[in-house]
């Protein structure tokens, strides 16, 4: 066949408009700004608390009441590790993550929506598309960015033990795609905001609002209707305070978010295809 | 050009409401292969509507639209259809070359081809020195012209430009207007303005859209008046002349004169099949013989234009 399928069209062209994310990232004045103040709170992260727990948790005196303490919060299985480094990584890695995928995602489609840039892009690319290119877009500059804190975490363990380079490096893996999972609805949501709405502070608030709002009226609901608790499925993250210890190994943990994200994706496209551009 | 084909774009009974307002009414329209095709109509009648309807940017509430036999917005019209859509930027962020190379790729062109695009069409509206600049290094009216640029990569079946040269001075208007003129052998350009002058220049068909009704659908010339009773001719003169009316309608096929707007008048002709070539009481044809009045009496003319005015056609 000389022509390619109309398959292979619309994954070259999604990968064409992800390719562009990454370009926005790593080759414009503002990404590269992002860029530079992401690395350097992540510096800071890697530096002091992180490094500063490592020889704390290594001292003999620490260690029985770092044990009882992580015990508490039922995070004993984390002192396990043998990459001491990872420990820490993973509870704030967990955490910042997401709310740090929100506000990189938060403007996949809206300014350009609103500028009309998103109206040459339409007679050139459908609308799932233009969704689905710019949500891989955004999957992979996270991917990046875990990957480069999760490479700089495995060279600081492998500096201070020349030993621990291969457990770093399996934990890397291991980690990698622990997180990616964990990511990947929180971009998902803002992606199905990013099909309605005109502004990416506007998808700010209405994403803080989503959470702390629609916590608060669940809430609310279960004190009346017992099956009304299954509500907080709707939430990225829903699973977080079951993983963060590590201590058992369930495929729900890994397929609520999976599940998350194409529901979201699905509304996305559904709101996408309605809207006017 | 030809005629006979299937129509580029068929419109049947294309309706669109915003809320309780209804923006189109029952909109039916073809539009064929050949010479530039005008959009006109009043603020609020509806055009830019239209277009959005036409680039699937919005969804009609009724309806039907078919380009090149695919439903608007169908991927199957990537590449051949391509618009300027009113206001519509760039996104400032990006040189004006990786942006138009981007589109070329998304148009299925490789990196070369895509290059070669974006020098050629920046070419085509006289931007090639801008190539690597970012679209806010550039005037309003450079803007305006780098997005019908991105309009002409791939040398589309149909372009559709709305407002294109509304904010261009007259010099880069006339430039846009001839390389309109110039590749509506090989496109189908529909075009919206408020320019009724720069319309009539251009384009043979009209849509004339007044709330969000079609009222004409016509060609602009004389050709599609030649089986009617009726002829005219518009003359635009120099200075107002006391006798100009009495002194037409003496000669013997005019019908009458009427004075469209300051120093503009509308002659109406009978007998259309030879009055403009010769006439039973005189060897000169009928435009000679006005054109030799204002000579006998030193009458000073601007503009004759044969037929009516497209202003005149929709508004009188």
């Amino acid at each position: 066949m000389n022509n390619p399928s109309q398959i292979q069209q619309s994954l070259f062209r999604m990968w064409a408009l992800a390719k562009f994310e990454l370009i926005r990232l790593f080759f414009t004045k503002r990404g590269s700004l992002a860029l530079l103040a992401f690395v350097t709170a992540w510096f800071l992260i890697l530096y002091y608390p992180v490094n500063s727990a490592v020889s704390i948790v290594a001292s003999d005196g620490f260690k029985e009441m770092a044990k009882d303490t992580f015990g508490m919060l039922g995070l004993s299985a984390l002192l396990n590790w043998q990459v001491s480094e990872f420990t820490l990584y993973w509870l704030i890695a967990l955490y910042s993550f997401p709310v740090f995928a929100l506000g990189a995602s938060s403007d996949q489609t809206c300014a350009d929506r609103t500028r009309g840039t998103l109206r040459f892009i339409s007679l050139r690319a459908t609308r799932n598309e233009i969704l689905f290119g710019r949500f891989l877009g955004q999957v992979l500059i996270i991917a990046l960015l875990i990957l480069i804190t999760l490479i700089a975490t495995a060279g600081m363990a492998w500096w201070r033990d020349s030993n621990l380079l291969s457990p770093a490096l399996l934990k890397v893996g291991q980690l990698f795609i622990e997180l990616n999972i964990v990511v990947l609805p929180f971009i998902a949501l803002t992606s199905f905001f990013n099909s309605f709405l005109r502004s990416a502070k506007l998808t700010s608030v209405i994403t803080l609002l989503f959470f702390g709002l629609g916590t608060i009226i669940i809430s609310l609901l279960s004190d009346k209707i017992p099956n009304a608790q299954y509500l907080y499925y709707i939430f990225p993250g829903v699973q977080l305070s079951d993983i963060v210890g590590q201590n058992l190994f369930s495929i729900t943990h890994y397929i609520i978010p999976i599940v998350q994200t194409f529901c979201y994706l699905i509304l996305a496209s559904i709101f996408m295809k309605r809207s006017a551009l | 050009m030809s005629n006979n084909s299937s129509p580029l774009i068929q419109v049947s009974q294309l309706s669109k409401s915003f809320g309780s307002k209804q923006a189109l009414n029952k909109v039916n329209f073809d539009i064929n292969k050949g010479q530039p095709v005008a959009l006109v109509g009043p603020n609020g009648a509806g055009k830019t509507t239209l277009f959005s309807l036409l680039c699937g940017y919005i969804q009609p509430s009724s309806g039907r639209i078919s380009i090149l036999g695919h439903h608007a917005g169908s991927a199957a019209t990537f590449g051949k259809l391509a618009a300027l859509p009113q206001d519509a930027q760039l996104d400032p962020r990006f040189s004006i070359a990786h942006q138009l190379k981007f589109y070329g790729k998304l148009q299925g062109f490789n990196n070369k081809k895509s290059q070669f695009e974006a020098e050629r069409t920046l070419d085509l509206v006289g931007l090639k020195e801008v190539l690597n600049e970012k679209p806010n290094a550039l005037s309003h009216g450079m803007r305006k012209r780098v997005t019908i640029a991105q309009a002409l990569i791939g040398n589309p079946e149909i372009i559709m430009l709305d407002e294109a040269t509304a904010g261009l001075d007259p010099l880069h208007a006339r430039e846009i207007r001839q390389l309109v003129a110039n590749l509506s052998n090989e496109t189908t350009f529909i075009l919206s303005s408020h320019d009724l002058s720069e319309l009539e220049r251009l384009c043979h068909q009209v849509l004339f859209l007044e709330n969000g009704v079609l009222r004409e659908h016509q060609n602009v010339s004389n050709e599609s008046l030649a089986n009617n009773q009726q002829t005219y001719l518009t003359i635009r003169m120099a200075n107002d002349e006391i006798e100009f009316e009495q002194s037409l309608l003496a000669i013997e096929q005019i019908s009458s004169v009427v004075k469209t707007q300051d120093r503009e008048y509308l002659i109406t002709i009978n007998a259309p099949t030879n009055a403009m070539t010769n006439s039973s009481t005189s060897a000169l044809p009928l435009d000679i013989q006005i054109l030799q009045l204002c000579h006998d009496k030193k009458w000073i003319y601007r503009q004759i234009v044969n037929g009516k005015t497209l202003e005149n056609q929709l508004f009188s």
